[in-house]
Formats: structure tokens, sequence, C-alpha cells
């Protein structure tokens, strides 16, 4: 039984199975309760938002219960730029100093220069301006529909010591 | 019937669709929709890194979609934080002291991927569902859009099965290298408060640089070769900085944006620096044309942006 609603859950049932079980979870009993719990799981696991008041405070309950930061090194499976960039997030201070650098010269990168077909443009240190440009820039990139505010952070502040370098 | 089996009853649909990538439509589309309705209509607060190159940079984010406001908090370097309600954008600076309000008006009738605009996407990408994959806890189903020509950047979206909320987006050039990526290391949906989305700093005594944009239409300059794909979806007079008038063209394929500035030159006080410079995925390219500077911003190949810098030119009205 519970493997039927644990597949029924996962999309994984269809047609007379799925009307079984369904019906299996109208009889209230221990099907409701197996389908209540693996919900409870399910939405703790996926912080995902409810559906009913009673519902809702139950699982607001056990997600308290839950550690919400994901503990970098608890993910398995990560390539090097990835740890890399999770471990960053555990320590401000290991990231404190790249911020607005990456308008300083960049340091060799096959990016963009070698992208040019041409022979490349001067590869410039950005004005003091360009983050009014990318200010200005930015509301109007379709990406903010998608991702909300996160593109942003490409319009940072440089500190006026490090932009005069 | 109880509450727990009504709400039960209610779920079904909801995790038939959500609970495995095999049970959804194979639409990459629908995909892009959803990502975008669960980007407005959530409200969330989550961790995120931005990763370019070597670099990284953590940055919180905080959403209330009832009040239609967003936050977002750099948290490395030098402090900064921007707020973006339904009217406009403040970026505050606290060292310097400066507030810059780019008021929204021209760009919240906006929506990028109405049906419309996914027509001009498909246009430009091969959209498809690529792989299922867990990332940071979530179980997240990848949206592929891969460039059709070489003008621009192709994309692999990583978006919860559950709710729909983008997980990870990363940039790729024609190569194949990823070129910048944006992470959620800690997203948690809902119980959102207004006091999570205020801004941190009272500015009385900052200076505030409002942008004033007004749309408009630019005697003697224009274009004379438009990228493929790119089309202009707005033209405006705005203020950048402290007070210098800017004009500002924006161009899009339907995902990445790319805006022409053009501003008169001032009485030099140092000389121009034209050349290009970028950040993650943007490309940033200024040249001077008819006593103008004209700067190129966008997300987008270098040699895309430069195209557009060249064909910018000035013909007397």
């Amino acid at each position: 039984m519970k493997e039927r609603i644990s597949a029924l859950m996962d999309g994984e049932l269809e047609g007379r199975a799925a009307e079984e079980t369904f019906d299996l979870l109208r009889g209230e009993g221990d099907a409701a309760a197996t389908w209540r719990i693996y919900h409870l799981v399910s939405d703790a696991m996926h912080g995902q938002r409810l559906l009913s008041a009673g519902f809702a405070e139950r699982v607001v309950a056990e997600l308290a219960s839950e550690p919400a930061l994901l503990a970098p090194g608890a993910l398995p499976g990560r390539t090097p730029i990835e740890r890399f960039a999770l471990a960053a997030a555990a320590s401000i201070a290991a990231v404190a100093l790249v911020g607005w650098l990456a308008f300083a010269p960049q340091p060799p990168s096959p990016a963009p220069v070698a992208q040019a077909s041409a022979p490349g443009p001067a590869v410039v240190v950005l004005p003091h301006e360009a983050n009014d440009y990318l200010l200005a820039h930015q509301g109007f990139s379709p990406r903010v529909t998608l991702q909300g505010m996160a593109p942003y952070v490409r319009t940072v502040a440089e500190r006026p010591d490090e932009s005069d370098k | 019937m109880s509450a727990w089996r009504s709400a039960a009853l209610l779920c079904v649909p909801l995790l038939s669709v959500a609970g495995a990538a095999q049970a959804q439509p194979a639409d990459a589309a629908a995909w892009l929709r959803r990502i975008q309705d669960a980007t407005h209509n959530l409200s969330y607060t989550g961790t995120f890194v931005y990763q370019h190159g070597d670099r990284s940079e953590t940055s919180r984010i905080t959403r209330l979609a009832s009040a239609d406001t967003e936050r977002l908090e750099v948290l490395d370097g030098m402090p900064r934080e921007l707020v973006r309600t339904r009217d406009t954008v403040r970026c505050y600076l606290p060292e310097s002291r400066v507030v810059k309000v780019e008021r929204r008006s021209a760009d919240r009738n906006f929506p990028a991927l109405l049906p419309g605009e996914l027509a001009t996407l498909a246009r430009n990408y091969d959209i498809s569902l690529g792989e299922v994959r867990r990332i940071g806890g979530f179980e997240c189903q990848a949206v592929v859009l891969a460039p059709k020509d070489n003008l621009r950047y192709g994309y692999r979206l990583y978006a919860d099965n559950a709710s729909g909320m983008l997980v990870r987006a990363v940039t790729i050039d024609a190569a194949g290298n990823q070129i910048e990526q944006f992470t959620f290391t800690q997203l948690q949906i809902g119980r959102v408060t207004p006091d999570m989305v205020k801004p941190r700093h009272t500015t009385s005594g900052w200076r505030v640089e409002d942008a004033d944009a007004a749309p408009a239409r630019l005697a003697g300059w224009s274009l004379n070769a438009e990228l493929p794909g790119f089309q202009k979806v707005v033209e405006l007079t705005r203020r950048m900085g402290e007070s210098k008038p800017v004009a500002q063209l924006v161009y899009s394929d339907g995902l990445a944006a790319v805006s022409v500035f053009i501003e008169p030159l001032a009485p030099r006080r140092e000389p121009l620096r034209t050349g290009l410079a970028s950040l993650g995925a943007i490309h940033i390219y200024t040249r001077e044309v008819a006593n103008h500077m004209v700067t190129v911003v966008g997300e987008a190949p270098a040699a895309s942006v430069q195209r557009f810098a060249n064909a910018v030119q000035y013909r007397r009205p």
C-alpha cells in the first residue's frame, strides 16, 4: 500500500491503479495517514506552499523543526567550480575581496577577446559610471521576469580607491 | 469530509504534476511560463551565489508577492542593497550615502514571456527540456535554451519541480564554456513578512540620483544595421549618475537585452576610454561617434555588443 501511495505522489500511477489507490485514500484509516505523512515529508523537503489552513499549520510545524540552511559540505558530487561557489557562500570573509574587482583589468581569460573573430578591441577598465549603466540596463532585461532581482547583483558599487587603480 | 482530506484531494493534481518529471508535459515553453509565474507569484527568501570566472559573490534575495516588493542585499564586500517595488528600483549605497532611483514606468509593462514574446524567443533559441537533477535539495527540471546562431549565449535553467522557482541559471558560450551562473544555496518559500523587504537604510541626508526617464524619439541617431533577432523595445532619455542627460535604446531577442547609451562628450577632463570591458555575461563597449560617447551594455557575446556599437550612426536630421 505504501509503495502505491508513494508511486501515486510521484505521478507514476495511471488509470486503474491510480483509481484504486484513490479509493484506498478515501477510506481514511492507514492509507490516509500514510498519504498525510508522505505529504509532510514532501512539503518539508520542498519548502512548498500549502493549501488549507489546518494542513499548513501542521507542515509549518514540521518545517520549523527542519534546518533550512543547506550545508555546502553535505552536498555530494559537486564539480570543483560548484564546490568553490558553495564554499564561498559559506565564508563571506573568503570572498570579500572579489566583489567589484571584477571590473579591474581582467586576468588572461579566453572569454571576451578570444570570441571576437576580428582582431579584438582593447580591453579596458570600466569607467566609474559603469554601475549607472548596469543599473539602467538591468530593468529592461527579460531575465528579471524569470529570476527576479538576482541579475541586479551585476550592478554593484566599486570602492573609489579600487576603481582608481 | 475532514480538512486534511480536502487538502489531500486538492493535492492530487498538483503532485501528479510536481512529483515526477515523466509526468510533466514535454513542453519547455510551459516550463518557462511556470518559472515566470513562480518568480512573480511566490513570496520567498533565499541566499544565492553569483559566480563568473573564478569569482563569486553571495547575496540574499527576498520577495513579498502580496506587496510586489523585492529586496536584494549583496553580502560580500562593500555593502549595497536594492529594493524594487511596483513603481521604483532603489539602489542604496551606504558608504557614499547615495540612493539611485529608477522609475519603473518604462519597464513595468514589459512582460518578457507572454505568448507573443515566447514566439520571439523560439525564433532565436531552440528550447527543450533537459535532465532532472537535484540541486541544493531541490529536484530540478532543466530547461535548455540553445542559441540558433553565435550572436547570443545559451542558457541552462534549473527549476524546482515542486514550486517552479528557478534554482540555478547558467549562461554558456558557443564553445560550451560556462560564463556565469546564479545558484540558490538556500531557499525558503513563503513566510515572508513586510519587514523583510524594507530597506535597511534611512536616507535622510543622502544624495538622491533620480534617473528621471522619459520616452523619447532620438533625432538623427540610428543603427545602420540591426543585429538579427534583436528588436528595439524601448527608446528613452534619462539621467545618469548625478545629472548627465543620456539617451538609451534597448534591444531584446526575447531573453538577452542590449542597451545602447548615447551622451554628449563633456569638455574632456580625461581622455575617453574606448574599448571593451566585461562582467560575467555582460559586455560593455564604448566608442566615440560624432562627438558623443556611445556605450553598449549587453548580456551577449563581445562580438555582438561590438556590432551594436559599431552600427550606431548620426545623420543630421
